[in-house]
Protein backbone atom coordinates (compact mmCIF):
# COMPACT_ATOMS: atom_id res chain seq x y z
CA UNK A 1 0.00 0.00 0.00
CA UNK A 2 1.20 3.44 -0.85
CA UNK A 3 0.14 5.24 2.30
CA UNK A 4 1.37 2.59 4.76
CA UNK A 5 2.00 4.74 7.82
CA UNK A 6 -1.65 5.83 8.00
CA UNK A 7 -2.82 2.20 7.92
CA UNK A 8 -0.27 1.14 10.53
CA UNK A 9 -1.33 3.92 12.91
CA UNK A 10 -4.93 2.98 12.08
CA UNK A 11 -4.27 -0.55 13.37
CA UNK A 12 -3.09 1.05 16.62
CA UNK A 13 -6.29 3.12 16.77
CA UNK A 14 -8.38 -0.03 16.29
CA UNK A 15 -6.52 -2.01 18.96
CA UNK A 16 -6.79 0.79 21.51
CA UNK A 17 -10.45 1.40 20.73
CA UNK A 18 -11.19 -2.30 21.24
CA UNK A 19 -9.36 -2.08 24.57
CA UNK A 20 -11.41 1.00 25.54
CA UNK A 21 -14.60 -0.90 24.58
CA UNK A 22 -13.62 -3.86 26.78
CA UNK A 23 -12.71 -1.60 29.70
CA UNK A 24 -15.94 0.37 29.54
CA UNK A 25 -17.87 -2.91 29.37
CA UNK A 26 -16.01 -4.16 32.46
CA UNK A 27 -16.69 -0.95 34.37
CA UNK A 28 -20.33 -0.90 33.27
CA UNK A 29 -20.78 -4.39 34.73
CA UNK A 30 -18.86 -3.83 37.94
CA UNK A 31 -22.08 -4.09 40.00
CA UNK A 32 -23.82 -6.75 37.93
CA UNK A 33 -25.18 -9.35 40.35
CA UNK A 34 -25.75 -12.94 39.17
CA UNK A 35 -27.23 -15.99 40.87
CA UNK A 36 -24.72 -18.10 42.82
CA UNK A 37 -25.29 -21.20 40.66
CA UNK A 38 -23.71 -19.44 37.64
CA UNK A 39 -20.56 -17.47 36.81
CA UNK A 40 -20.15 -13.86 37.81
CA UNK A 41 -19.58 -11.31 35.02
CA UNK A 42 -16.13 -12.10 33.66
CA UNK A 43 -13.93 -9.13 32.87
CA UNK A 44 -12.66 -8.97 29.30
CA UNK A 45 -9.05 -8.40 28.28
CA UNK A 46 -7.97 -7.74 24.69
CA UNK A 47 -5.13 -9.90 23.37
CA UNK A 48 -2.91 -8.12 20.83
CA UNK A 49 0.09 -9.13 18.75
CA UNK A 50 2.47 -7.04 16.68
CA UNK A 51 2.24 -7.76 12.96
CA UNK A 52 5.34 -9.69 11.85
CA UNK A 53 5.68 -7.65 8.64
CA UNK A 54 5.83 -4.33 10.45
CA UNK A 55 2.17 -3.66 9.68
CA UNK A 56 1.25 -2.44 13.14
CA UNK A 57 -0.76 -4.30 15.74
CA UNK A 58 -3.50 -6.91 15.46
CA UNK A 59 -6.23 -7.82 17.93
CA UNK A 60 -5.98 -11.62 18.11
CA UNK A 61 -8.88 -12.19 20.48
CA UNK A 62 -10.23 -11.64 23.95
CA UNK A 63 -9.28 -13.26 27.25
CA UNK A 64 -11.72 -13.50 30.10
CA UNK A 65 -11.04 -13.19 33.82
CA UNK A 66 -12.30 -15.53 36.51
CA UNK A 67 -16.05 -16.05 36.83
CA UNK A 68 -15.75 -16.86 40.51
CA UNK A 69 -16.34 -13.29 41.69
CA UNK A 70 -17.28 -12.73 45.31
CA UNK A 71 -20.35 -13.76 47.25
CA UNK A 72 -22.34 -11.01 48.91
CA UNK A 73 -25.08 -11.57 51.44
CA UNK A 74 -28.17 -9.76 50.12
CA UNK A 75 -31.24 -11.74 51.17
CA UNK A 76 -33.65 -9.20 49.67
CA UNK A 77 -32.05 -9.44 46.21
CA UNK A 78 -34.41 -11.16 43.73
CA UNK A 79 -31.52 -13.35 42.49
CA UNK A 80 -30.39 -14.40 45.99
CA UNK A 81 -30.05 -18.15 46.65
CA UNK A 82 -31.62 -20.02 49.59
CA UNK A 83 -28.89 -18.73 51.94
CA UNK A 84 -29.38 -15.12 50.75
CA UNK A 85 -26.20 -14.82 48.64
CA UNK A 86 -25.62 -13.32 45.17
CA UNK A 87 -22.45 -13.28 43.10
CA UNK A 88 -20.71 -10.03 42.15
CA UNK A 89 -17.78 -9.78 39.71
CA UNK A 90 -14.36 -9.34 41.31
CA UNK A 91 -13.27 -6.33 39.22
CA UNK A 92 -10.76 -3.82 40.60
CA UNK A 93 -12.04 -0.38 39.62
CA UNK A 94 -8.63 1.25 40.21
CA UNK A 95 -6.97 -1.19 37.81
CA UNK A 96 -9.69 -0.60 35.19
CA UNK A 97 -9.34 3.18 35.48
CA UNK A 98 -5.55 2.92 35.16
CA UNK A 99 -5.90 0.82 32.02
CA UNK A 100 -8.52 3.26 30.74
CA UNK A 101 -5.98 6.09 30.88
CA UNK A 102 -3.32 3.92 29.17
CA UNK A 103 -5.76 2.98 26.40
CA UNK A 104 -6.85 6.59 25.96
CA UNK A 105 -3.27 7.88 25.75
CA UNK A 106 -2.37 5.10 23.31
CA UNK A 107 -5.32 6.05 21.14
CA UNK A 108 -4.31 9.73 21.19
CA UNK A 109 -0.69 8.88 20.30
CA UNK A 110 -1.85 6.87 17.28
CA UNK A 111 -4.24 9.62 16.19
CA UNK A 112 -1.30 12.06 16.25
CA UNK A 113 0.74 9.67 14.08
CA UNK A 114 -2.08 9.56 11.49
CA UNK A 115 -2.01 13.35 11.37
CA UNK A 116 1.78 13.51 10.92
CA UNK A 117 1.77 10.73 8.31
CA UNK A 118 -0.78 12.77 6.37
CA UNK A 119 1.54 15.80 6.44
CA UNK A 120 4.38 13.62 5.11
CA UNK A 121 2.35 12.22 2.23
CA UNK A 122 1.08 15.70 1.36
CA UNK A 123 4.71 16.79 0.98
CA UNK A 124 5.33 13.85 -1.35
CA UNK A 125 2.30 14.78 -3.46
CA UNK A 126 3.70 18.31 -3.92
CA UNK A 127 6.81 17.05 -5.75
CA UNK A 128 6.79 18.33 -9.32
CA UNK A 129 4.06 20.91 -8.69
CA UNK A 130 4.66 24.46 -9.85
CA UNK B 1 33.23 23.90 -35.80
CA UNK B 2 32.27 20.60 -34.23
CA UNK B 3 32.73 20.23 -30.51
CA UNK B 4 33.82 16.79 -29.32
CA UNK B 5 31.02 14.89 -27.64
CA UNK B 6 31.64 14.16 -24.02
CA UNK B 7 31.31 10.57 -22.85
CA UNK B 8 27.91 9.93 -21.30
CA UNK B 9 29.41 8.85 -17.95
CA UNK B 10 30.71 12.35 -17.31
CA UNK B 11 27.48 14.10 -18.17
CA UNK B 12 25.11 12.28 -15.86
CA UNK B 13 21.57 13.31 -16.68
CA UNK B 14 19.80 15.22 -13.91
CA UNK B 15 17.66 12.22 -12.95
CA UNK B 16 20.77 10.05 -12.44
CA UNK B 17 22.85 12.74 -10.73
CA UNK B 18 24.24 12.20 -7.24
CA UNK B 19 21.92 14.89 -5.91
CA UNK B 20 18.73 13.28 -7.23
CA UNK B 21 19.85 9.77 -6.28
CA UNK B 22 20.80 10.89 -2.77
CA UNK B 23 17.53 12.77 -2.31
CA UNK B 24 15.56 9.74 -3.50
CA UNK B 25 17.45 7.52 -1.05
CA UNK B 26 16.74 10.04 1.71
CA UNK B 27 13.00 10.10 0.86
CA UNK B 28 12.92 6.28 0.84
CA UNK B 29 14.74 6.08 4.17
CA UNK B 30 12.56 8.74 5.77
CA UNK B 31 9.30 7.14 4.64
CA UNK B 32 10.57 3.79 5.94
CA UNK B 33 11.34 5.47 9.27
CA UNK B 34 7.87 6.99 9.27
CA UNK B 35 6.39 3.49 8.88
CA UNK B 36 8.63 2.11 11.65
CA UNK B 37 7.51 4.90 14.01
CA UNK B 38 3.85 4.21 13.17
CA UNK B 39 4.51 0.52 13.87
CA UNK B 40 6.25 1.34 17.18
CA UNK B 41 3.50 3.65 18.41
CA UNK B 42 0.71 1.28 17.35
CA UNK B 43 2.46 -1.37 19.48
CA UNK B 44 3.00 0.92 22.47
CA UNK B 45 0.98 -1.41 24.72
CA UNK B 46 1.92 -4.75 23.09
CA UNK B 47 3.75 -7.06 25.49
CA UNK B 48 7.22 -8.12 24.36
CA UNK B 49 7.38 -5.68 21.44
CA UNK B 50 10.80 -4.16 20.70
CA UNK B 51 10.98 -0.76 19.03
CA UNK B 52 12.37 -0.65 15.48
CA UNK B 53 15.06 1.85 14.51
CA UNK B 54 15.73 2.92 10.90
CA UNK B 55 19.23 4.20 10.10
CA UNK B 56 20.49 5.50 6.76
CA UNK B 57 22.04 8.97 7.28
CA UNK B 58 25.62 7.84 7.93
CA UNK B 59 25.56 5.36 5.07
CA UNK B 60 24.09 8.04 2.79
CA UNK B 61 26.77 10.59 3.74
CA UNK B 62 29.50 8.02 3.03
CA UNK B 63 27.87 7.05 -0.26
CA UNK B 64 27.58 10.69 -1.40
CA UNK B 65 31.26 11.18 -0.53
CA UNK B 66 32.06 8.28 -2.90
CA UNK B 67 29.97 9.95 -5.62
CA UNK B 68 27.14 7.42 -5.53
CA UNK B 69 24.24 8.37 -3.24
CA UNK B 70 22.24 5.15 -3.56
CA UNK B 71 21.68 3.52 -0.16
CA UNK B 72 19.11 1.24 1.45
CA UNK B 73 17.99 2.00 4.99
CA UNK B 74 18.88 -0.52 7.71
CA UNK B 75 16.21 -1.57 10.22
CA UNK B 76 17.30 -2.82 13.65
CA UNK B 77 15.71 -3.42 17.04
CA UNK B 78 16.17 -0.81 19.74
CA UNK B 79 18.42 -1.84 22.64
CA UNK B 80 16.69 0.52 25.06
CA UNK B 81 15.66 -0.87 28.45
CA UNK B 82 12.32 -2.67 28.46
CA UNK B 83 9.37 -2.08 30.74
CA UNK B 84 7.86 -4.84 32.89
CA UNK B 85 5.86 -6.19 29.93
CA UNK B 86 8.98 -6.56 27.77
CA UNK B 87 8.11 -3.53 25.63
CA UNK B 88 10.68 -0.78 25.05
CA UNK B 89 8.78 1.80 22.96
CA UNK B 90 9.46 5.28 24.36
CA UNK B 91 6.58 7.54 23.34
CA UNK B 92 8.64 10.74 23.81
CA UNK B 93 11.46 9.54 21.55
CA UNK B 94 9.05 8.23 18.94
CA UNK B 95 6.98 11.43 18.89
CA UNK B 96 10.06 13.64 18.51
CA UNK B 97 11.46 11.36 15.83
CA UNK B 98 8.07 11.41 14.08
CA UNK B 99 7.99 15.22 13.93
CA UNK B 100 11.67 15.36 12.92
CA UNK B 101 11.00 12.87 10.11
CA UNK B 102 8.01 14.87 8.82
CA UNK B 103 10.15 18.02 8.59
CA UNK B 104 13.08 16.22 6.97
CA UNK B 105 10.70 14.64 4.47
CA UNK B 106 9.23 18.03 3.59
CA UNK B 107 12.76 19.42 3.21
CA UNK B 108 13.91 16.56 0.96
CA UNK B 109 10.76 16.60 -1.17
CA UNK B 110 11.09 20.36 -1.69
CA UNK B 111 14.69 19.82 -2.76
CA UNK B 112 13.59 17.15 -5.28
CA UNK B 113 10.90 19.52 -6.53
CA UNK B 114 13.55 22.25 -6.87
CA UNK B 115 15.78 19.96 -8.95
CA UNK B 116 12.92 19.14 -11.29
CA UNK B 117 11.80 22.76 -11.60
CA UNK B 118 15.30 23.72 -12.78
CA UNK B 119 14.95 21.07 -15.50
CA UNK B 120 11.60 22.60 -16.45
CA UNK B 121 13.22 26.04 -16.61
CA UNK B 122 15.95 24.68 -18.87
CA UNK B 123 13.34 23.08 -21.14
CA UNK B 124 11.38 26.33 -21.45
CA UNK B 125 14.43 28.46 -22.40
CA UNK B 126 15.39 26.20 -25.32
Amino acid sequence: MTFDAIGIAGSGLTAHRRWLDALSDNIANINTATPTDGDAFRQRYIAVQSDSDGGGVRVVGAEYGSGEGRLVHEPTHPLADADGYVRYPDIDLGEQMGHLIMAQRGYQANAAVVDRAKTTYEAALQIGRR
Amino acid sequence: MDRPRQPSTETAFVFDSVTTTALTSALDGLSQRQRAIADNISNINTSGYRAKVVAFEQALAASVARGDGDVTAAVSESRAATRLNGNNVDLDTETLSNIDTVLRYQFASQAVGGTFSSVQTALRTS
